[in-house]
């Protein structure tokens, strides 16, 4: 269980609900509610707009597909033992 | 890359590129065999063949007291490494990726070197490493508020059955249908 209560997508400004948005768009999917770590990201909206451009900068296609970079964040995730 | 088959062999690679790299980052120079067998001598000359290098990697020259351990660690590495349906090219930037996450001065050297070998450029090996490095802040970030998944209804189940199996007949009746599955990535 989150260690944080985590906020609905309406309990953030409104400027904030537009990064929420594109987080949509980049993942083509539709979720009920923004996945959880776009939540934590917006929390500080600086950062997280930031943290955001660099992670969509590292992952567009380029010497590698959008598929082939998805694999190695995977592998990434499982050899840090990550279960989200 | 909705079918499991490329996340199994995507697995496969990872556990043995870190098996790789425990051996060869430990202290363990006193155990390569001053003047190998001739059968750790012919291994060694499939290694140096499939990796075009002259040097035998320290993983391999590590386990060479025991010739037929050797063959069999290093036909399960040529194995994984091999193009099946991720490329050689893509498995070196697995293997590089996880070298970096696991800290292994080895494998991050030696998937760094194979990357470059095998044709991959500054620009693409710096797309793998930034990859690396934001997957290690969104999974700290994950990890210290206990975050639980919530992206698995984003693909659908693979319903296919193992290699050279069949499918269980319930099975083969929801192929095709949605499920949720688990989480790929952050």
């Amino acid at each position: 269980m989150p260690t944080v209560r985590l906020r609905d997508a309406s309990e953030y400004p409104k400027p904030t609900q537009k990064l929420f948005e594109v987080a949509k768009s980049w993942f083509n999917y539709d979720f009920a509610e923004p996945p959880a770590m776009s939540r934590v990201m917006a929390w500080d909206p600086e950062l997280g707009a930031l943290h955001g451009r660099a992670m969509k900068r590292a992952m567009t296609p380029g010497e590698w597909t959008r598929a082939e970079k998805e694999m190695v964040a995977a592998v990434v995730s499982g050899v840090n033992a990550c279960n989200y | 890359m909705a079918a499991d088959a490329p996340w199994y062999e995507a697995a496969l690679l990872v556990g043995v590129t870190n098996a790789l790299n425990v051996v060869a980052d430990s202290p363990l120079e006193s155990l390569e065999p001053a003047r190998p067998s001739a059968e750790a001598e012919s291994v060694f000359a499939e290694i140096r063949d499939f990796y075009d290098r002259a040097e035998v990697p320290s993983a391999f020259r590590r386990v060479a007291g025991d010739p037929g351990y050797l063959a069999d660690l290093w036909g399960a590495a040529r194995r994984v490494f091999t193009d099946n349906r991720l490329t050689r090219r893509h498995k070196e930037a697995l293997a590089f990726a996880v070298s970096v996450t696991t800290r292994s001065p080895f494998g991050t050297a030696f998937h760094l070197g194979e990357l470059r070998r095998l044709g991959v450029g500054e620009r693409g090996v710096m797309e793998v490493l930034g990859v690396t490095q934001m997957f290690s802040s969104y999974t700290k970030i994950a990890d210290t508020l206990q975050l639980e998944p919530d992206m698995g209804d984003i693909a659908p189940v693979d319903h296919s059955p193992a290699p050279g199996g069949a499918a269980p007949a319930s099975r083969a009746a929801d192929r095709g249908r949605a499920e949720p599955r688990s989480p790929e990535a952050p």
